[in-house]
C-alpha cells in the first residue's frame, strides 16, 4: 500500500480565479435564495440578479478566452477551449431561459425565487461539467445539474403532465446516471486513475484491458441517455412535452450541451489514439468511434422520421432537438478521428459553436412558442398556430427564420453550424464517418418537411375560431430581438467569432503534473 | 477461499445487473428507485474494490460523493413522487401515460 502523506493534504493547488465564473454563478444561486427567504415573492429582484450573475461569469469567460490552456486545483479543473467555448453556450442559454420565464412565471404563479435559484445551480453543474479534467469533478457537475432539472421539470405541482414529465426525467436520468458511474468505476479499475490526462497516457498500458473497453461502453450508454441518442432518447419526447415550456427550451439547449462537453472531454482527450504498437488503445479508440458513429445514425434517422409524425409543436422540437445531437456527434466523431491536436481541436471548437447556433435558434423558437402557449401550456399543437401568419407577423416571421435556421438554410446559423460540424468528419477519410456525414445530409433535407409544415400552417390555413395575436412583454421582445439578430449574425458575418472558437487551445493530452 | 479482486467485482456486477433488471420490470416507481439505489451501491463496491486493489485513496472519495449525491436524488426524488401521487393517487409508472405517441 502506497503512504499517504500529510503534505498531500495541504497543497490542494488552489487557484479560486481560474474558478470565478463558476464561483460567480453559484453565488448568485445563494444569493437568491437568501433574498427570496427574507423578500418573498420579489420576482423582479430575483431575475435581475440572476441577469447580473450569469452576465458577470459571461464578460469574466470572455476576457480569458484565449488564455490557456492552464490546470488547476491538482489537475482537477482544466481551463481550454473546450471549457470557454461551451460554458459561453451555457450561460446565454440561461440568461434567455430567464428572460423567457419572466412570463411564465408570472402566469403560472410559480415561486420564481427557487426558479431562478436552481435555473443558477443547474448552469453552476453545467458549467462545472465542461470545466472538470477529474471522473469526479464531471459526476458531481453533472448530478447538480440533474437534480436541479428534475425539480424545473416538475414545478408546476398541480399538473398532471408535469408531474409525469419530472417522474419520467428523474428515473430515467437517475437510471443513466448509474451506467455512466458504473463506467466511470472500470475506467478507475482499469487505469487506476480518475484525472483524465492521467488517464490519456495510460489507456495505452491499462491494468486490465478488458475492463477498460466495458467501462466506455457503459459510459456511452450513460451519456447516450444525457444526450438523448437514439435508442436511449426514449424519455425526451414525453419529458420535454410535459415540461413547462421554457424549461424545455432550457433543457434542448443546455444540459444536451453540457453533457456532449463532458463526453467529448472523456472520450475525445481521455481516450486518444496512441501511437502504433499500443494495441489496447487502438483498438478502444476505434470501438468507441465506430460505435457512437452507429449511434448517431440511428439518432438521426429515428429523430427525423419520428418529428414528422407529431401534431405537437413541442414534441416535434423535441424530435429535433435528438436530430440535432445527431448532427453535434458528427463534429465529436470528426474530433474522435482527428490526426493532429491542432485539427482535433478545431473540431471540439466547431461541435461548441454548433450547439451554439442551436441555441440561439432554439431559445427564440421556444418563447414563442411559450408566448403563444397561453396557461397551462394548452396552445401547443400544430392547429393552434392556424392562421395566425398574418395576424401576428412579428411572431410569426420570427418563428419561420428560426425554423429556416433549424431547417440549415443557407444564410442562418444553422447553415453555419452544420458546415463547420461535417467538415473534420469528412477531412478524416473513414468510411463509416462518411457514410455519417451522407446520412446527416439526407436527414437535413427530410427535416424540411417538419419545419416548413408549421410555416405552412401558420400562413396558408385558415383560422375558424377567433385568436388574437398576444401582447409581446419587454422580456420576450428583448429574447427574439438578441435570437433574431443572432440567428442573422451567425449566419451572415461569424467568421470572428469562428476564429475565436478555433483559436482557442484545448488540454493537449501530455500535459505534465506538477 | 480469500476473496480477491475479481469477487468483489463479480459481485458489484451481480447486483447491478439485478438493480438494472429491477429498474426494467418494476412498474412500481418506489420500486425503481430502490433498485436504482441498488445500482449506485454495486457501484461503490467496485470503487472501494479498486481502491483497496491500488492502495489509492481516489476511489474511497469517489464513494463519498457518491454517497452524498444519492442522498440527494434520494430527497428529490421522493418529492417528485410524492407530487404525482397528490394528483393521480398511484405510484404505478404505467399511470404516467398522458403523453403518448
Amino acid at each position: 500500500m502506497n503512504t499517504f502523506l500529510l503534505t498531500d493534504l495541504v497543497s490542494p493547488d488552489a487557484n479560486l480565479s481560474i474558478i470565478a465564473p463558476e464561483l460567480v454563478v453559484a453565488a448568485a444561486g445563494v444569493i437568491v435564495m437568501i433574498v427570496d427567504s427574507f423578500l418573498p415573492g420579489r420576482r423582479s429582484l430575483t431575475g435581475a440578479i440572476s441577469l447580473a450573475g450569469l452576465l458577470l461569469a459571461g464578460v469574466m469567460l470572455v476576457s480569458v478566452w484565449s488564455t490557456g490552456p492552464a490546470m488547476a486545483w491538482n489537475g482537477m479543473i482544466v481551463h481550454d477551449g473546450l471549457r470557454v467555448g461551451f460554458s459561453l453556450v451555457f450561460i446565454f442559454v440561461s440568461l434567455m431561459t430567464v428572460l423567457i420565464s419572466t412570463i411564465w412565471v408570472e402566469r403560472e404563479h410559480v415561486p420564481a425565487g427557487e426558479y431562478h435559484a436552481l435555473l443558477l445551480f443547474a448552469t453552476f453543474g453545467m458549467m462545472m461539467m465542461s470545466a472538470g479534467n477529474d471522473l469526479v469533478v464531471i459526476f458531481l457537475g453533472l448530478e447538480t445539474l440533474s437534480i436541479a432539472t428534475y425539480v424545473m421539470a416538475g414545478l408546476r405541482k398541480a399538473d398532471l403532465r408535469s408531474n409525469e414529465s419530472a417522474m419520467k426525467y428523474f428515473i430515467l436520468g437517475s437510471f443513466a446516471s448509474a451506467f455512466l458511474l458504473y463506467g466511470m468505476a472500470l475506467v478507475y479499475g482499469a487505469t487506476g486513475s480518475t484525472a483524465i490526462h492521467v488517464i490519456a497516457d495510460r489507456v495505452a498500458t491499462p491494468n486490465f484491458p478488458a475492463l477498460l473497453l466495458v467501462g466506455g461502453a457503459m459510459m456511452i450508454i450513460g451519456f447516450g441517455f444525457k444526450v438523448a441518442l437514439a435508442p436511449f432518447h426514449v424519455w425526451t419526447p414525453d419529458v420535454y412535452e410535459g415540461a413547462p415550456t421554457p424549461i424545455t427550451g432550457f433543457m434542448a439547449a443546455g444540459p444536451k450541451a453540457a453533457a456532449l462537453a463532458a463526453f467529448i472531454r472523456i472520450f475525445v482527450l481521455g481516450f486518444p489514439l496512441a501511437s502504433a504498437g499500443y494495441q489496447a488503445a487502438g483498438y478502444l479508440h476505434e470501438a468507441w468511434i465506430s460505435s457512437l458513429s452507429v449511434l448517431a445514425i440511428i439518432t438521426i434517422i429515428v429523430g427525423n422520421t419520428a418529428a414528422i409524425m407529431q401534431s405537437n409543436v413541442k414534441r416535434m422540437l423535441a424530435f429535433s432537438s435528438i436530430a440535432h445531437a445527431g448532427y453535434a456527434t458528427v463534429g465529436f466523431i470528426g474530433a474522435g478521428l482527428a490526426k493532429t491536436p491542432s485539427g482535433r481541436d478545431e473540431a471540439i471548437a466547431s461541435v461548441a459553436f454548433y450547439m451554439l447556433t442551436y441555441a440561439v435558434t432554439n431559445m427564440g423558437a421556444f418563447a414563442i412558442v411559450t408566448l403563444l402557449a397561453e396557461k397551462n401550456d394548452r396552445r401547443t399543437e400544430f392547429e393552434d398556430y392556424n392562421g395566425i401568419g398574418f395576424k401576428s407577423p412579428i411572431l410569426s416571421f420570427s418563428l419561420s427564420l428560426f425554423m429556416l435556421s433549424l431547417l440549415g438554410l443557407p444564410l442562418t446559423a444553422g447553415f453555419i453550424g452544420k458546415v463547420l460540424v461535417f467538415r473534420p468528419a469528412i477531412e478524416a477519410g473513414n468510411r463509416l464517418a462518411t457514410a455519417l456525414v451522407v446520412v446527416a445530409v439526407v436527414g437535413s433535407a427530410v427535416s424540411a418537411y417538419y419545419y416548413l409544415r408549421l410555416i405552412v400552417v401558420m400562413f396558408f390555413r385558415e383560422r375558424l375560431t377567433d385568436w388574437r395575436a398576444p401582447a409581446v412583454p419587454a422580456a420576450l421582445a428583448a429574447v427574439l430581438v438578441i435570437t433574431v439578430a443572432g440567428v442573422l449574425y451567425l449566419g451572415l458575418f461569424s467568421d470572428g467569432l469562428i476564429q475565436r472558437f478555433a483559436g482557442a487551445r484545448s488540454a493537449a493530452v501530455a500535459f505534465v503534473e506538477k | 477461499m480469500e476473496p480477491n479482486l475479481a469477487s468483489y467485482l463479480a459481485l458489484s456486477g451481480i447486483l447491478f445487473s439485478i438493480g438494472c433488471v429491477g429498474v426494467i420490470f418494476k412498474r412500481n416507481a418506489i420500486g425503481m428507485f430502490m433498485c436504482i439505489e441498488l445500482m449506485l451501491n454495486s457501484v461503490n463496491l467496485t470503487f472501494v474494490a479498486f481502491s483497496r486493489y491500488y492502495g489509492d485513496t481516489t476511489g474511497q472519495l469517489f464513494v463519498f460523493m457518491v454517497m452524498a449525491v444519492a442522498a440527494c436524488e434520494a430527497a428529490v426524488g421522493l418529492g417528485i413522487i410524492i407530487a404525482f401521487f397528490r394528483n393521480k393517487v398511484s405510484v404505478d409508472v404505467d399511470d404516467a401515460s398522458l403523453m403518448k405517441n
